[in-house]
């Protein structure tokens, strides 16, 4: 399990830098330029070129990246075009608000998946429309669900705010909560839901659950002891990496809410081509993305002897 | 030995009524599918309006004689616009699928068949892309290059195609692995034939099935990139953008983007769906 | 009288599977006694299986069962009473053990908590481990299921059937995923649990000798219905049903004369519709008369002993006289091999050996540990050992599918083809027959008329008319596979015909029909065969020699007859000792 633990470990640092090495050669590659941003539209062609070496844009690609690397490592992301403040100060207020909206969202799809998966796999009477339900709307495109919830709970019902992030008690926090949340959850609670249910069905009719049966054990037993953990496996390693995707899925559904997060930061962001902006939401959600999934990953070995 | 043997195709011809109504379900959605292609195809010549020009008042309400889904913030033909906008989501989205699947395929038949080091290499590679989120990359990617639709498909066809390579080789690894394919290679079956006739037939019907549950990904994807302005630049007709460009008239005149919407909820339905009856043809599991 | 422990009375059961509704029981009686073992035979399709789990009460909910009848164990009706009685029964009164064990245990749970869990605490869990025979039970108890050999798996399998204290075990193919010398030890495991508890024992088999060494009573099935019922030495000594004699005679055996074709059964030309009115044996009988088309005879039709009944509207002598006039049609006389030929196969001293898993886990298989075997040309050489002993490795090596280690490997001119374990699995499931034909005849390049003709010669030589040419594996049935298999290995004749278990997959009469069809082709091609299988009574009659295989070496090799006969090694004398026999006196 040490050995396990210590090679994925080495995988994940890897990773990172391969991440933090496209975001680097793709800030090389975009059209803006810092010296240019920094100096104004007017400036000199010779102050932008004293400009470009004294922030080291002449050195070559290999010292650039390892700078780019040491800056980002101390959350130096440099400064934004747009709101000519530290990308970091910006970020630093951004990212509670995505981290409740995508632990939130995650909680939601966690449910939605178990109901999918328990009503199929287990046969609920009725439940079989709000799969249907469920599986249309999971086609959707996000923005599309959020403005239709706009319309219908805030304009039509005037049940749920429309924007924003509540102030002014949890009760409106939680209020300002729900409509982007359920939004995000959807796809994602189909995907694990499709996963936990085939893991559900398997394991039921595996040969191992019908000796447990043949013990004469009870229902909740047989589900309990020896259908889920069995079971989850699958669907562990799937809400990983829609745990990931939910950071990356912010970037409409903040918009469209005005949810002061950094899917929102990087959306308003990427019509004025604000790259060190992009860069840093870039490289700070993917790397939460590639830590997610190593841990659903190392979960997933712990829970079954297997594979430990 | 003079045991007479019959062929069991006899059998087959008193399969259940149930299976058969099921393949019937799935040659529906399928011609669903073509139908919905064909639509796209000629959806310029059914477009009542220039897309570009404003035609009539704006804001012009559901139902209008003229204008069936009404007109937008500056009297632009609402239905024009989505079916443009159809086109371009829906030849986009098969494109990336393409193109995903012809260089994932490729990695993945070269990986599976290759083995040893071929295969160690191309896979690290291909996990390295795989670890890696690629909805952010692609926006960081297209954001980088700079929007326009040749790039937001370049973007979406560098993210989408290892996906494909790790499927395509654990495919073409587990059929090497069925027996028949040691035995055509103890009947004398040289490696190029070995590889074409008796390893990729048993890949294809996964992956093509893969690639058409696929397509309403992609299709929700790059409406999400052109939402956020990573698609072509206004004043082209978009799904995406259009809707992403009337929000404001969410509270007046809501169809204004609610009518592009729909029109991807369409798109990514009929792939699903349609991939689902493919499924079914193919009777590939998963 | 005690009443039985189990009782089935007039039980239908008909599934649904792929929508389609068969029966797969059609009308069941049948007690077991207090204290009784009860040998439950039929071959696969014959519902024993469904039997088993109308008793636990535990059929596929996904297949839909539709019941009619009783299946009491003790005072509950396992198939109409409610679930909560139901399970309580399973709980007090019944145990289990399944066939495949590696599949059914809780891979996620410890072997311990899994007995304990059936109703044990903690030290009778590890006393009844011990008593399984499993060593260390101390220790055992705390591991997981994939830590244990197939062996020591069933017999926790055992454990937990028993843990519970139950009246009756019912016990679905026990043994048949295990090597011969453990499924010995099984059966005697069974039958000590019966003496020492006083369990009753209902063993679902398809093969009659293994029935025939426990059982104290055995119940034949033929298609969902009870072809025969009665005690142990009546139904196999003086058979009254003509599928029991059928059975008996075609049953492979250490003793069978291998001068003579196996005897074998017709093949079942029946519908499931025409099989649901009249005696479903019909189209494989030979006392077929009109009345079994339109009547369906009880088993109480026939009864040539108290408590032995039959099937059958003929009595017990007219079946004997019967079915044992059908005498096999001797074999061409068996040829000895040239002494003086150039060997056609020569391993010398082959070491095969590769590499599993990464890292820590890393580490080396030796599968084959230096053999050494000379085969003469026209030479049957039959390879014996059990799962893991390395025997398919030595055929593969031969066939040139493995790159030996060390030692040295030379087939003859004409090179080596190979007929494999699961001959569905070795045809390419999208190429029609004709198709995998061709490509064996490809390099002769023939013309296209001559192709034709020779892939037509090579299915009938193998029994199959030529239009399968046009059908795909997915077409045929099982055997019809076989058969092609053999045919793709055979149109252009080889040196060398290598056989990995052929007929370990079949039902056994049509394993029967496959041995004649391999050694009738070995005799019109002149081919030297390499036949690897488990089975000591299937070596005996395809091999002039045997090769007697453990741990990645030949232990022991030589005449047939005479290491069947006088095995000198210890493991050879205790493959011998465990092939289950049939030995009534008639």
């Amino acid at each position: 399990m040490l050995r396990f633990l210590l090679r994925r470990t080495g995988s994940l640092i890897v990773v990172l830098l391969v991440l933090s090495a496209v975001v680097f050669l793709l800030q090389q590659v975009s059209p803006g330029d810092p010296a240019r941003a920094a100096l104004g539209a007017n400036a000199s062609r010779a102050a932008v070129a004293a400009e470009r070496h004294r922030l080291g844009l002449d050195d070559p690609l290999a010292v650039q990246f390892l700078r780019f690397l040491g800056h980002a490592v101390r959350g130096d992301f440099g400064t934004s075009y747009r709101t000519h403040r530290p990308v970091a100060t910006d970020l630093a207020s951004a990212f509670p608000a995505t981290l409740e909206l995508v632990l939130a969202a995650f909680v939601v799809a966690l449910l939605l998946a178990a109901l999918f998966a328990a009503s199929s796999a287990l046969s609920w009477p009725f439940a079989g429309i709000g799969r249907g339900v469920l599986l249309v709307v999971a086609t959707a495109p996000p923005f599309l669900l959020a403005l239709v919830g706009i319309v219908v709970f805030y304009a039509r019902l005037d049940w749920l705010p429309g924007s924003g992030r509540g102030e002014g008690g949890p009760g409106s926090e939680l209020a300002h909560l729900v409509l982007p949340a359920t939004v995000l959850a959807i796809a994602p609670a189909l995907a694990i839901g499709r996963i936990l249910r085939a893991g559900l069905e398997a394991t039921l009719a595996a040969d191992h659950v019908r000796t447990a049966r043949s013990k004469g054990l009870g229902q909740a037993a047989v589900l309990g002891r020896h259908v889920v953990r069995n079971a989850i496996g699958p669907s562990l390693a799937m809400s990983g990496l829609q745990l990931g995707f939910l950071f990356a899925g912010t970037v409409v559904v903040e918009q469209v809410f005005s949810w002061p997060g950094m899917g929102n930061y990087l959306a308003s962001s990427i019509p004025t081509s604000d790259y060190p902006a992009i860069a840093a939401v870039t490289l700070v959600l993917g790397a939460v993305y590639v830590v997610v999934n190593t841990l659903a990953d190392v979960l997933q070995t712990a829970a079954d002897p297997r594979l430990a | 030995m003079s045991t007479v043997v019959l062929p069991r195709r006899a059998a087959l011809a008193t399969l259940p009524g149930r299976r058969r109504t099921g393949r019937r379900t799935a040659w529906t959605l399928v011609a669903l599918l073509a139908a919905l292609t064909l639509l796209a195809v000629v959806a310029r010549l059914l477009a009542p309006d220039d897309p570009i020009q404003p035609v009539a008042a704006p804001q012009l309400p559901l139902g209008s004689p003229e204008h069936l889904l009404g007109t937008d913030a500056i009297g632009r033909d609402v239905l024009s616009r989505t079916l443009f906008g159809l086109q371009t989501s829906w030849f986009s989205a098969l494109a990336v699928v393409a193109v995903g699947l012809l260089v994932g395929g490729a990695v993945g038949v070269a990986a599976g068949v290759g083995g040893g080091w071929v295969d160690a290499l191309l896979m690290r590679v291909t996990d390295l892309f795989l670890a890696l989120p690629s909805t952010l990359v692609a926006i960081a990617l297209v954001a980088a290059l700079g929007p326009g639709l040749r790039n937001t498909l370049l973007g979406m066809s560098i993210v989408w195609w290892p996906y494909y390579a790790r499927l395509v080789r654990a495919e073409v690894r587990s059929v090497v692995a069925r027996p028949h394919v040691e035995a055509a290679r103890l009947a004398g079956v040289g490696r190029v034939r070995l590889v074409l006739r008796h390893v990729l037939p048993g890949v294809v019907p996964t992956a093509v099935v893969t690639a058409s549950l696929d397509i309403g990904n992609v299709v929700l994807l790059l409406a999400g990139l052109s939402f956020l302005g990573l698609g072509q630049p206004a004043p082209a007709a978009e799904l995406g953008a259009d809707t992403a460009a009337n929000t404001q008239l969410l509270l007046s005149a809501w169809w204004v983007p609610v009518v592009p919407g729909v029109a991807v909820l369409l798109l990514s339905l009929v792939a699903n769906l349609a991939g689902d009856g493919i499924r079914t043809l193919l009777g590939t599991r998963r | 009288m005690n009443a039985p422990t189990a009782s089935v009375r007039d039980l239908h059961v008909s599934l649904e599977r792929n929508g389609i509704r068969s029966d797969v029981l059609r009308g069941i009686d049948l007690d077991v006694a207090r204290g009784e073992i009860v040998g439950l035979v039929g071959e696969s399709g014959s519902g024993k299986s469904m039997l088993a789990l109308s008793l636990l009460g535990l059929l596929p909910e996904n297949a839909r069962p539709h019941v009619t009848g009783q299946a009491r164990v003790l005072d509950t009706d396992m198939v109409n009473d409610p679930e909560p009685a139901r399970r309580a029964a399973r709980r007090a009164a019944l145990g289990a053990v399944f066939q495949d064990p590696m599949t059914s245990l809780n891979p996620t749970m410890r072997v311990g908590r899994q007995i304990t869990e059936a109703g044990q605490d903690r030290d009778g869990a590890v006393r009844l481990l011990g008593a399984m025979g499993v060593p260390d039970p101390e220790l055992r108890f705390r591991v997981y299921p994939h830590e244990l050999s197939g062996g020591l798996r069933q017999r926790v399998m055992a454990a937990i059937a028993i843990a519970g204290r139950p009246a009756l075990v019912v016990a679905d193919e026990p043994t048949t995923a295990l090597d011969v010398t453990v499924q010995a030890q099984l059966l005697a495991l069974l039958r000590e649990l019966r003496d020492d508890l006083g369990c009753s024992v209902l063993l679902i088999t398809h093969d009659l000798g293994v029935a025939a060494q426990i059982a104290d009573r055995i119940a034949v099935l033929y298609a969902g219905r009870l072809a025969e019922v009665g005690p142990a030495a009546e139904v196999l000594g003086s058979p009254a049903h003509p599928y029991t004699a059928g059975l008996l005679r075609s049953r492979l055996s250490l003793t069978l004369d291998r001068s003579r074709r196996l005897p074998t059964l017709p093949l079942d030309t029946l519908t499931a519709d025409e099989r649901s009115h009249g005696c479903a044996y019909r189209a494989r009988c030979p006392l077929t008369v009109d009345r079994c088309a339109t009547d369906t005879p009880g088993v109480e039709e026939s009864r040539p002993a108290p408590g032995h009944g039959a099937a059958c509207w003929f009595g017990s002598e007219t079946v004997r006289s019967a079915t044992a006039a059908v005498t096999p049609t001797p074999a061409a006389a068996p040829r000895t091999a040239p002494a003086t030929a150039e060997p056609a196969v020569v391993l010398d001293d082959v070491v095969v050996s590769y590499t599993t898993g990464h890292g820590r886990r890393r580490r080396t298989v030796e599968a084959v540990r230096g053999i050494s075997l000379d085969v003469a040309a026209g030479e049957a050489l039959a390879i014996v050992g059990e799962s893991g002993s390395g025997k398919s490795t030595v055929l593969r090596v031969v066939a040139g599918l493995v790159p030996v280690t060390a030692g040295r490997v030379s087939v003859a001119a004409g090179g080596a083809q190979m007929v494999f374990q699961d001959a569905g699995s070795s045809l390419t499931p999208w190429l029609t027959v004709g198709e995998t034909l061709r490509e064996r005849l490809a390099p002769l390049r023939l013309g296209r008329a001559e192709t034709t003709r020779r892939v037509e010669e090579a299915l009938e030589g193998t029994g199959l008319p030529a239009a399968v040419a046009r059908l795909r594996p997915a077409d045929l049935s099982g055997g019809q596979r076989q058969r092609v298999a053999l045919a793709r290995a055979t149109v252009v004749r080889p040196a060398v015909l290598l056989c990995d278990e052929p007929t370990s997959a079949l039902d056994a009469s049509l394993a029967a029909t496959t041995l004649n069809l391999i050694r009738q082709m070995r005799e019109e091609l002149a081919m030297t065969v390499l036949f690897v299988t488990h089975d000591l009574a299937v070596a005996r009659l395809m091999g002039d020699r045997i090769a007697v295989v453990e741990r990645g070496r030949v232990v022991e090799v030589g005449d047939a007859e005479a290491v069947i006969g006088a095995p000198r090694e210890p493991y050879t004398q205790a493959l011998v000792a465990s092939v289950p026999e049939i030995e009534v006196v008639r």
